[in-house]
């Protein structure tokens, strides 16, 4: 069998990266092992310019299983830039808070090759060993603040309520299988497709695997792990959590709902549909009460996972489909891309502040604004893309997801739409109670000046001006993101 | 009824009973051994499928090795032997749930797998599964490598002490959780606050 | 024997599992239960392997095996890590997060 070693480039050098990382750290000693960090940066740019060039060719390798067309290549740079940015902004903030740094940034670089891996699989049995190589890593990495009591328990109810989520999966594909008799998963549809009456069990089985990413993006009856995991985490694995492993999740589920299970796309179609409107809606409202950032922010991923779901409610099969379908995915990735970029800089910001003065509920972000005006502007820009403000590329991945809606009208997308903008009117509410208190709340006496250092204070920078040029041209990235329909044809 | 039908009933109901029992069994040490009797059982009926090499995976991973680990678990946690009573409150529901996910199940499963035809095959030989582990199935098998690995340095990572390297010094995160002001909307929200840690604002252990 | 009943062996094992995790306390017998879950996976996987014939099955059962493993490793880890600093692995302890 002929191996496609260019395909798979970016993994290699990510794995190669991860094992020098652990290499040099037990070279380095005491504070040279923070050099571990610029080590692992230099390999993901070289992943990143090795991603580039696979843009524009089709690569099939491993017999079928492993596919490199320009979705995937799409999905990768997003979780490379992501990457990058967590790099930059676990720097300081692991270096001072004195984590085993090459076990973290080895672990960091493991669950990132899980999630190269995810949009290129075309196999059940890649797709559930990227899945656990991107979830192992986190357990370990959300633990790792041992000594904080939070941290642990928060960990133990990650793990638990994965491993059971992984099982619920694992059931699910193991029914697949024998019902198709191939893990495959253009063979899969193909075997369902062939079947003349629906089977319930097969049926029982789609819901049971889409459960199993449902927990990896945090749908809403699978979410209660997400707001304790994200603020027990050591902060840049939050943002971690709440960006790549979504996107991850998100790959995945396209990769499994539309290539696997698109003959039965008028099945879980709809529960994915109904699965979004009950996920931004009870995110948003629990949002609403929050008072902790890092729980406001992670249960407003909750919701923006729900956004996100919105195309999957569109999904059709039988004729005409490919066009909705196709118009679906272009969705979903045009969202992920602007998700990652404005919460990504949402986290950065709670960390700089974090940092320095171990404060975290929303009432010390108080006068932020004369305290760090950089800061302040960072926040009030991301928040206000995530709820969707004019000029910000929030704005334009609402418009997007009511563009796929727009293809084809249906009832049911007039409903989505619906609770899309609902929901977008309500979040508005806690985004804005955050910039009010920012800007306008005065700031308690002795709080110390914000000095970011340079690498936060560049991803913040980078991030905001990257939320804002989408803004007035989301045209570099739907350029890019409409090109990618063929994996619906696949 | 031939050999394999024999071996099957056999081992089938040693597997089933070492279920029910692990899942009953007040002492937690004796759960944790009937855990071990019910993977040796599934290592038993992996025999009768043709599938020898993953009868010994299971004895070998499986009893010898994760059972194993269990036990340490336990043993380190220093476990109130026959203290631990089941969730009461919940059993009926629990019962009725898993009673019910059964027969759902089991009815799904004749309506599609029964009617197959159960030819006596033989199950690929472990030369074949060999070559199909190490080629067509490579990628995998590779990255299942990083995987064991990062397991193995997190599980490192997570075991030792050693000052001054585990984290800030902090015991607990200052979290302030929910105000309860909307009460239709989030009741399990609300009926945890209250329950779990006694209403709005500052959490200390 | 119909392969529907190896089928049936596992449905059974996976309900038991089930029944095991919402009753069960202790987090490593909890843990315990799922991972009779996943067994149950692995039962059916080798039940469609021999109905297929083939080698494709089994492998899969050999991936669900080791990662198993690993999970193992890596909770028990997280779970005494949490006993050393909280004393008790009873999951309805009053305690910082909410189930």
């Amino acid at each position: 069998m002929q191996i496609d070693f260019i395909a798979i480039l970016p993994e290699i050098i990510l794995t190669v990266t991860a094992l020098l990382v652990l290499a040099a750290d037990l070279a380095l000693r005491g504070d040279a092992k923070q050099f571990v960090n610029p080590l692992a940066g230099l390999g993901t740019v070289a992943a990143i310019i090795a991603t580039v060039a696979l843009w524009g060719s089709e690569r099939v390798t491993f017999g079928t299983m492993y596919v490199v067309d320009d979705f995937a290549v799409l999905f990768k740079l997003l979780f490379l830039g992501t990457l990058l940015a967590i790099l930059a902004i676990s720097w300081r903030y692991i270096a001072e808070h004195r984590f085993f740094q090459g076990e973290y940034y080895f672990l960091l670089l493991t669950s990132f090759i899980g999630m190269l891996l995810m949009p290129s699989s075309r196999d059940l049995i890649m797709l559930f060993i990227a899945l656990e190589t991107v979830s192992v890593p986190a357990f370990v990495m959300v633990g790792m603040r041992k000594r904080d009591l939070y941290s642990s328990e928060s960990a133990l109810k990650f793990f638990l309520l994965g491993v059971l989520a992984a099982a619920l999966m694992l059931f699910g594909m193991s029914m697949v299988y024998g019902f198709a008799g191939t893990t495959d998963l253009v063979g899969i549809a193909a075997a369902i497709s062939g079947e003349t009456a629906s089977v319930p069990l097969l049926l029982g089985s789609v819901m049971l695997v889409l459960v199993g990413f449902g927990f990896k993006i945090s749908a809403v009856p699978f979410h209660f792990w997400a707001p304790d995991t994200y603020s027990g985490a050591p902060m840049p694995v939050a943002a971690m959590l709440a960006v790549a492993s979504k996107a991850a999740g998100f790959a995945g589920l396209v990769v499994v709902a539309f290539i696997a299970f698109e003959p039965v796309a008028d099945v879980w179609g709809p529960m994915l549909g109904v699965l979004a409107v009950l996920t931004m809606t009870v995110g948003n409202l629990i949002a609403l009460q929050q008072r902790d950032l890092i729980r406001l922010l992670a249960y407003s991923s909750v919701a923006q996972a729900g956004y996100i779901l919105i195309p999957f409610g569109l999904a059709r099969t039988g004729p005409g489909a490919a066009v909705v379908n196709a118009a679906a995915i272009e969705a979903v990735v045009f969202y992920l891309i602007a998700y990652a970029v404005m919460n990504v800089g949402a986290f950065a910001v709670a960390i700089a502040v974090e940092r320095r003065t171990g404060l975290r509920s929303i009432a010390d972000y108080a006068g932020l604004s004369g305290r760090s005006p950089l800061l302040a502007m960072g926040m009030t820009v991301f928040l206000l893309s995530l709820g969707g403000a004019p000029l910000t590329v929030g704005l334009w991945a609402k418009f997007a997801i009511l563009e796929a809606i727009a293809v084809d009208i249906t009832l049911f997308g007039i409903v989505l739409a619906g609770f899309l903008v609902v929901n977008s009117v309500i979040a508005f509410f806690y985004y804005l109670k955050v910039v009010r208190t920012v800007w306008m709340d005065e700031a308690p006496a002795g709080l110390p000046q914000l000095q970011p250092g340079f690498n936060l204070s560049a991803v913040v920078v980078v991030l905001m001006v990257g939320t804002l040029v989408l803004g007035v041209l989301p045209g570099l990235v739907t350029d890019f993101s409409s090109v990618i329909s063929i994996v619906a044809a696949g | 009824m031939t050999g394999h039908d024999v071996v099957f009933v056999l081992v089938g109901l040693l597997t089933a009973g070492g279920a029910v029992l692990t899942v009953t069994s007040k002492n937690l040490m004796h759960a944790a051994l009937f855990f071990a009797v019910t993977l040796g059982g599934i290592a038993g009926v992996f025999l009768p499928l043709a599938a020898d090499f993953l009868a010994l995976v299971q004895i070998v991973v499986y009893v010898g090795a994760v059972a194993v680990l269990f036990m340490f678990g336990l043993m380190l946690t220093r476990a109130p032997i026959g203290r631990e009573a089941l969730d009461g409150q919940n059993r009926g529901l629990a019962m009725a749930v898993a009673g019910g996910l059964f027969v759902v199940l089991s009815t799904l499963v004749i309506g599609a797998f029964g009617d197959l035809p159960t030819a006596e095959v033989t199950g690929p030989r472990i030369d074949d599964l060999g070559i199909a582990i190490f080629a067509d199935w490579v990628l995998p098998f590779e990255v299942l490598s990083m995987l064991l690995l990062a397991a193995l340095i997190g599980a490192i990572v997570l075991a030792r002490r050693e000052t001054g390297e585990s984290g800030e010094e902090l015991t607990v995160t200052r979290i302030e959780m929910a105000q309860d002001r909307d009460p239709d909307a989030l009741e399990r929200e609300q009926a945890a606050l209250t329950s779990g840690s006694g209403g709005d604002g500052e959490e200390h252990a | 024997m119909a392969i529907g009943y190896y089928f049936i062996v596992s449905a059974l094992l996976f309900s038991i599992g089930l029944i095991g995790v919402l009753l069960r306390r202790n987090a490593i017998v909890l843990f315990m239960c799922i991972e009779l879950m996943l067994n149950s996976v692995n039962l059916t996987l080798a039940a469609a392997a021999r109905m297929w014939g083939g080698p494709d099955g089994q492998v899969f059962v050999f991936f669900v095996i080791v990662v198993a493993a690993a999970e193992a490793v890596v909770g028990l880890a997280l779970i005494v890590n949490l006993y050393f600093r909280r004393g008790t692995l009873d999951v309805d302890v009053p305690q910082l997060l909410r189930w």
